[in-house]
Formats: structure tokens, sequence, C-alpha cells
């Protein structure tokens, strides 16, 4: 607590870089939610991860910009009020982490989608159209063909059987 | 050569040149991770970077019939399998690295150590590094390491072969 | 024996170590992860008789044996045991669904191990005394489910799997900047020393915390699919195989509503809030209650009329569960809108203790007849290929017991005696008179004819009457019936001998309000 409130004083002290880092950070915000409203798929995915990447940034900002490295060396100890809070730096490493796996899982989505879809546009994807009345259910899914595996392709598991009966998107669309 | 991509001698020496030096920071990182700057996450993500300059400069076949020895890729085989097991070996290492400490809490009795609690054993008198540290930190951190390095080597593979 | 606190963790993760490289083997990699599925029902269990042994009921334990406000502290009392009773019962029963009900090819893939990651993002989620734990643990839930409903989905749902994933991808960056937030006003990531900051500090310090208090709820209503973050919840049930869907209804959803309770009602009602229309030194609560109330008119309204205008089983279920977490936020409401002012401690017996409760008795219920249900519908439309009311028909007279199962599930939504649901609803309309406040009744009055309305519908069209053609000629796999059977024994035993489950959500909504209780336990220190 005390070292947060000495990375606040630092943050008070030095008002230009914080102005900037705000600007950026606002920037970075903008761009993103501008992407994501994009109707191309990969768009989006780079809007989300611009997103999250302005988050981290956001983070990396709440422990105090100022100051030095914060693992304080060998020999004698620094002022804790001149070392900038640890603690962010290791949840944004964690937000790193985990925003790399959702990265690629969102990449190679996009990728199924284009794979299955020959498009990638979200409101393409929207208007297909039912072609045997069947239901969109799960059912498509689970009465797919115990198919052979030579039909599987993904990376982390999925049929892409293709072959699913069902093509209904009726009902689709509620929102 | 037996590359089958139309990469410029160029690419091709300097990969030769810089995959060993990825490889050997990769390590680094990884060794010094419990208290610098480093750890397995970021040692596999570079570990992975090296096999895909590999992959992208001599192509996929090289990549896993000269340097991995594994035949063409079936579903969950070959390559694709090598990977998988790779990621799962790493999964039960780090979870594993998190049990020991229950373990070994229960088996020395001298208190309960809790999921994940880390400790450290230093090796003194070692040529030429004088100390070692040997961190159980390390064993999760190269659990992470095999984690990552498969997935993303699935990944790339999945992804590459189409 | 506090490793009893991280047990049920460390099974879910151990199963899903352990089917990984079982893929090959699909018979014992099926009998592993059943196993998997038992073991994490008995630690459960024990956890439970340990957490109630316990003199003060809370068991702490303390990650990397750092201590209290500084570690990772996993937090096991009345409120979280009693949700991780309901993820063990239904992700059993999801499990034991799933050898039969996904496609063999499905099950050599990663559904295994990414089902118990899922189980394992859960079960960290309601121990979790840390918000930014909490975050990792939702992260992981999340990744396993995105998977599980796009991967799992036919071509045709991709886009609902996308709307899903993208959403939850934002929901979860947004999570990211209020904990950050929260972070850097508060000075801390434990629930526990956040509460007792909160609780000290005067209101001028906590008004940046309402805000992201706020912004915070956004995002758990965005997990539980409450109206207005509802949007994604249908097609996301829709795309995903029935035990998934199970699972997400029954217990993902709950993820959100814990979430909910835990930190609003423990860590945030201590908060003042500055002078203002809520007047002098009310809680947090005070502002967000009128929210709540909003929100869960809106969710029953919206899903009630929703579910009744569905022309398939598993839209009607998705829209249903939509109406059905507004009558869990309904009492939450009620709830918060009637939590004394700051600093005095909430009474026992009062309305703020019976609204959580009867929160939770319906979130329990709903978790059971919701997975049930979907079982159901998973079942028919394994053996049928649709569950379009249109092809459905007649399934009482050639199934009985899985008709049976089904009738069972929709009257306990609906809320008959002896079913546990009666007793759900009877709280909620119990809190909304005990607070004299007629909108309340008024609205679950109205959510009580919709879900009638909805489940005759679905009763006379897809299960009464003589069986349609493929009804007719189609043969449901035992294992289904049985699972949807067993569950609906459980919810008439849980109706029948309400008496239990009452005072274990009695005494969940008490260790959830009181906040005291939780920071000695917490930061007391267990060392």
């Amino acid at each position: 607590m005390s070292a947060l409130a000495a990375a606040l004083a630092l943050q008070q002290s030095e008002p230009n870089t914080q102005f900037v880092l705000a600007v950026v950070l606002g920037l970075l915000f903008a761009i993103g939610t501008f992407l994501v409203l994009r109707r191309d798929v990969v768009r989006v995915v780079w809007g989300i991860t611009i997103i999250s990447q302005a988050t981290n940034m956001y983070l990396v900002t709440m422990g105090g910009l100022a100051g030095s490295v914060p693992i304080l060396g060998h020999g004698e100890a620094a002022d804790p009020a001149t070392v900038a809070n640890p603690l962010v730096q290791a949840l944004v490493l964690t937000a790193i982490v985990i925003g790399f796996g959702t990265t690629a899982f969102a990449l190679v989505l996009t990728y199924r989608v284009y794979e299955e879809h020959g498009t990638i546009d979200l409101a393409e994807l929207g208007e297909n159209p039912p072609e045997t009345g069947v239901s969109a259910n799960t059912g498509s899914t689970m009465d797919g063909p115990e198919a052979d595996p030579e039909a599987v392709t993904t990376a982390d598991g999925g049929s892409q059987s293709g072959t699913d009966s069902s093509a209904g998107t009726a009902g689709v669309g509620d929102d | 050569m037996s590359s089958e991509t139309d990469t410029t001698v160029i690419a091709r020496t300097v990969v030769r040149v810089v995959v060993p030096i990825i490889l050997l920071t990769a390590v680094a990182l990884l060794l010094q991770g419990h208290n610098l700057p480093g750890g397995g996450f970021i040692a596999g993500v570079l570990t992975v970077t090296a096999f895909a300059l590999v992959y992208i400069v001599f192509g996929r076949e090289f990549l896993q019939r000269s340097l991995l020895h594994v035949e063409e890729d079936g579903f969950l085989g070959g390559a694709i399998g090598e990977y998988g097991r790779t990621f799962t070996f790493g999964l039960a290492l780090a979870a594993s690295a998190g049990v020991g400490s229950i373990v070994l809490g229960e088996l020395l009795d001298d208190g309960q150590f809790e999921f994940l609690t880390q400790g450290v054993v230093f090796v003194y008198h070692v040529p030429v590094y004088h100390e070692i540290e040997i961190p159980t930190a390390l064993f999760f951190d190269l659990g992470v390491y095999f984690v990552v390095v498969g997935a993303l080597l699935t990944i790339l593979a999945v992804v590459g072969r189409e | 024996m506090t490793d009893l606190v991280v047990a049920p963790l460390l099974v879910a993760l151990f199963t899903a170590v352990a089917t990984l490289p079982l893929r090959s083997a699909r018979r014992v990699q099926q009998a592993v992860s059943v196993a998997g599925g038992v073991v994490y029902l008995v630690a459960v269990a024990a956890l439970v008789r340990a957490v109630k042994a316990d003199g003060d009921g809370y068991l702490v334990y303390e990650l990397s044996n750092w201590d209290a406000p500084f570690g990772i502290t996993l937090v096991a009392d009345d409120l979280s045991v009693l949700m991780l009773g309901l993820t063990a019962v239904v992700s059993l029963a999801a499990l034991v669904f799933s050898v039969r009900g996904i496609p063999a090819v499905g099950q050599r893939l990663s559904y295994h191990p990414l089902y118990h990651l899922m189980v394992v993002g859960v079960t960290g989620s309601f121990l979790t005394g840390d918000i930014f734990n909490l975050f990792v643990w939702f992260e992981v839930m999340l990744m396993s489910s995105y998977v599980l409903v796009v991967f799992y989905s036919g071509p045709d749902e991709t886009r609902a799997a996308l709307h899903y994933a993208f959403l939850n991808l934002l929901g979860s960056a947004v999570m990211l900047l209020s904990i950050g937030g929260l972070y850097a006003t508060t000075g801390t990531l434990n629930m526990a020393d956040m509460a007792e900051y909160l609780a000290a500090a005067p209101a001028s310090q906590t008004t940046p915390v309402l805000g992201l208090s706020a912004m915070l709820f956004a995002v758990f209503a965005l997990k539980a699919g409450i109206v207005p973050f509802q949007f994604w919840v249908p097609d996301a049930y829709r795309a995903a195989p029935a035990p998934v869907a199970a699972m997400l209804a029954g217990v993902v959803k709950k993820v959100g509503i814990y979430a909910i309770v835990r930190l609003y009602f423990t860590v945030f009602a201590v908060a003042t809030l500055p002078p203002g229309p809520f007047g002098d030194n009310a809680t947090f609560l005070a502002f967000f209650g009128p929210v709540f109330l909003l929100m869960a008119i809106g969710s029953i309204v919206v899903g009630g009329l929703g579910a009744v205008g569905r022309e398939d089983l598993d839209g009607l279920l998705a829209y249903s569960s939509i109406g059905q977490v507004g009558f869990i936020v309904l009492p939450l409401a009620v709830a918060a809108s009637a939590v004394p002012a700051a600093g005095t401690a909430i009474p026992g017996d009062g309305i703020v203790t019976l609204g959580i409760t009867a929160a939770l008795v319906y979130s329990v219920n709903h978790g059971l007849a919701k997975s049930l249900l979907f079982f159901v519908s998973g079942a028919l439309s394994r053996t049928l290929g649709t569950v379009r009311f249109d092809a459905l028909g007649g399934v009482s007279e050639r199934n009985p017991a899985l008709a049976g199962s089904f009738f069972i599930g929709a009257l306990a939504l609906i809320g008959i005696p002896p079913l546990s649901g009666f007793f759900g609803k009877f709280l909620v309309f119990d809190v909304g008179a005990r607070a004299g406040s007629w909108v309340v009744l008024g609205v679950a009055l109205l959510g009580a004819i919709l879900t009638i309305a909805y489940f005759t519908l679905a009763w006379a069209r897809g299960f009464w009457g003589p069986p349609s053609d493929a009804v007719a000629g189609a043969h449901v796999d035992r294992s289904f019936v049985l699972v949807a059977a067993v569950l609906a024994v459980a919810i008439v035993v849980l109706g029948v001998g309400f008496g239990p489950l009452y005072d274990l959500s009695y005494e969940a909504a008490r260790s959830a309000t009181e906040t005291q209780g939780y920071v000695d336990a917490v930061l007391g220190g267990s060392q």
C-alpha cells in the first residue's frame, strides 16, 4: 500500500509521461473498438487483440510509471518510493500469456470459418440460407457421422466432417 | 541442400547461424526464469520461433523428416502426435511440480507445504560456475516450456499443412 | 487437512492431464474421464464435510505458502462448497452422457481433456479469494468452453460460436480493465483485504470503485447471460453439444451468479456510497439493487417471451435459461435493496439473507433441472437428428422414462410441489412479499406464467400425442435415459427432503453476507 502511494506520488511528478500514455491508451482503445465493429472477421480479431493489449498497457501504468525496475537488486536496498510496483507486471505477464492463447484460438477459428464458408464476412455468414430445412440444433453435430478420422483437421479438436446433414440457420440471428 | 522452397542463399545461411543462437537464448531464459526476466513461456515461444524459421526457410518436410525424424503425419500420429505428447508431458510435469510440494511436505513431516510451494537448493563448489542454484520452480518452468512448445508447434503444423 | 481445499482442483486437473495421452484408446479414455468425474464428486463431498466440521466454516488455503494479502488464497466456505456440489453432480452427469452423446471422432480429439479443464476453471472460480485469480480461472473455463462450443458445433453454427467467443473475449478485456482499476484504487487484489480497505475508506475514496464494480458487474452479467447481455445465449447453447450446453447452462452461468454474490454481497457491500440520491451512508448495494431489479425484470420478460415463440426444443431451453436466471437475480435485487446502511451488520434472519438463500436454492434447482432438460433434448437430437417440434411428438408413448424425466424437469422449473423448484419459486415470492414490493411479485408471477406456457407448449407439441414417424422408429440409448432419470430422481428427492438444501443455502447466504467473518478467516491467517 505504501509502495502504491509512493508510485502514485511519482506519477503525479511526471505529468508528461502520464499524459502521453493516457492519449496512447485512448487511441488504442479507439482503434480496437473501430476494428471490432467491422464485418471482416480478421479485423475483429485484430480489434480484440488491440483492445486486450491496450488493457495490458493500462495495467502497467497502474503500477506507477517512473522509478527503477521493480525487483530490488542485491546489496543496498533501493528506496521503495523510486521502485515501480512489481505486482502489476506479474499480472500483465499472466494476461499476456492468456491473450496469446486467445489470439491463437481466434485466428484458428477465423481460419476454420474461412474454410467452411469461403468467406470471412460476418454479414455473409449470417445470411447463409438453410439448405435442408432441418433445424440448427445440436443434432447436426451429435448426429454427425462417426466419420473417418481423415476428415478431421483442426488443431484443438472438432469434427470438420463437413458432411453434417443439416445446415439450417433457422432461428439463428435472434440478436 | 534438401530444400524444396525457393528461398535465397542469404536466408538459408542466416537461419543456420541464427537458429542456434535463438535456441541458446531460449535455454538461458528458461534457466534464469525463476528470479530474473525469462521463464518457461518466453523460452518456449523463442524455441518455436527457431522452429518457425527453419520451417519457413527449409520447408515443413525438412523440419519433420530430417530434424525430428518423423514420417508423414497422420491424424494424432506423426509430427502432430509428437507435438501432442510434448504438450501432455509438459502439462503433467507442471501439474506434478505443484503437487510435489504437498507430497514432500507429507514425507519430510516438518510442517505442511501448500500446493505449488517452491524451494531452492544451492550446489556449491562447481567448477566454472562456482555455485548453482536449483530451484523447484525450474520444474514448473520446464513444464510450461514443453506446453508452449507443444501447443505452438501443433498450431504451426496443422495450419501449415493446409 | 486443508489440502482438501485444493483437492477438487487437482482431481480435475490431473484427469485432464491423464485423458490427454489416452486419445488413441477411446474406451480407456472414457473410463478415466468418468472415473475422474466420480473422484471429483468424492473430493467435493469430502470438502463439504470438512467445511461443515470446521468451527468458523472457512477453510483457507494459501497457495505457495504466501501469506494472505500477498499470495493467492483459496477460500472454501459454505457458499463455495454449495456451488461446487452442484458442479460435481452436473459435471458427472454430463460426462456419463458424453460417452454416448458425443460422436466418437469428437471424443477422440480433445473433448475429455477440454471438458475437465473447464471443470478446473469452474472449480478455481468458486474457490479463489483473489480477484485477479478469478479472472485467470474465468479464462481457463472460457477458453475450454470456446473450443467445446466452436469445434463441436456444426459448420452452420460457426457464426453463433464466433459471437460467443468474441463477446466473451471482449468481456475478459473489460474484466481485466476493472480489476486493474480496482487494484490501483484499493491497492490489493485479495478480496478480504479489499473488503477491509473498503469498509474503512471514506466515501470520497470509494467512488471510483463504484464505477469499476459496475463495469465488473457488466462482465459477470455477460457470463451469466442476464439481459441486456443475453444475446449470445440462445445461439451458443444451440450450437453446443448437449452435455456442454448442460454444463454451460447448469454450471458456467452459475459462476457468474456466484461471482456477483461473492463480490457484491461480501466485498462491495461494505463500501459506502458518496452522499447522493441513495442517502447518506448507503452501501454500494443500494445502487446495485435497482440495477439488479431492472436486469432481472428484463431477463424474465425476454427469456419467457422468447421461449414461447421457439420452434425447437434447444432454443426453448436456451431462452428459458435467460428467464430462469432472471428468477435468480430477482431475489438478489430485493436483497441488495434491503441491505442496511454501511457499518451495520446484516441480520441473519432479515430479507437480505433470505433473498440470497432464495437465489441460491433457485440456482441449484435450475442447475439440476436445466441440465436434465438439455440431456433429454440432446438424447432426442442424437437419436432423431432434430429437436424441432414439428418433427417431434409422442415421445411420452415411445419412451416414457425419457419423457417422464423431461416432465419432472419442466415441473421443477415451473415450480410444482413437492419438487425442489417449488421451494425456489416459493422463496422468491416470499422475499418479494416480505419486501412488500408489488413489482417483484408481479414480475415473478408473469415469469411463472410464461414458464408454464412454454413448457406446456413443449410438452404438448413434443411429447404428447401420437408418435411422429421419426419418433416411432427411434431407439434412445439407455445411458441417456439413465442420466436423465437419475437427475429427475435427484430433483424429486431434493424437493421432498428440502430441509438440507435449505440449510445449506441459508448457511451459504449467511457466509456471503458475513464480510467480517470472511475477512477474519482470510487475513487472520490460517498459519
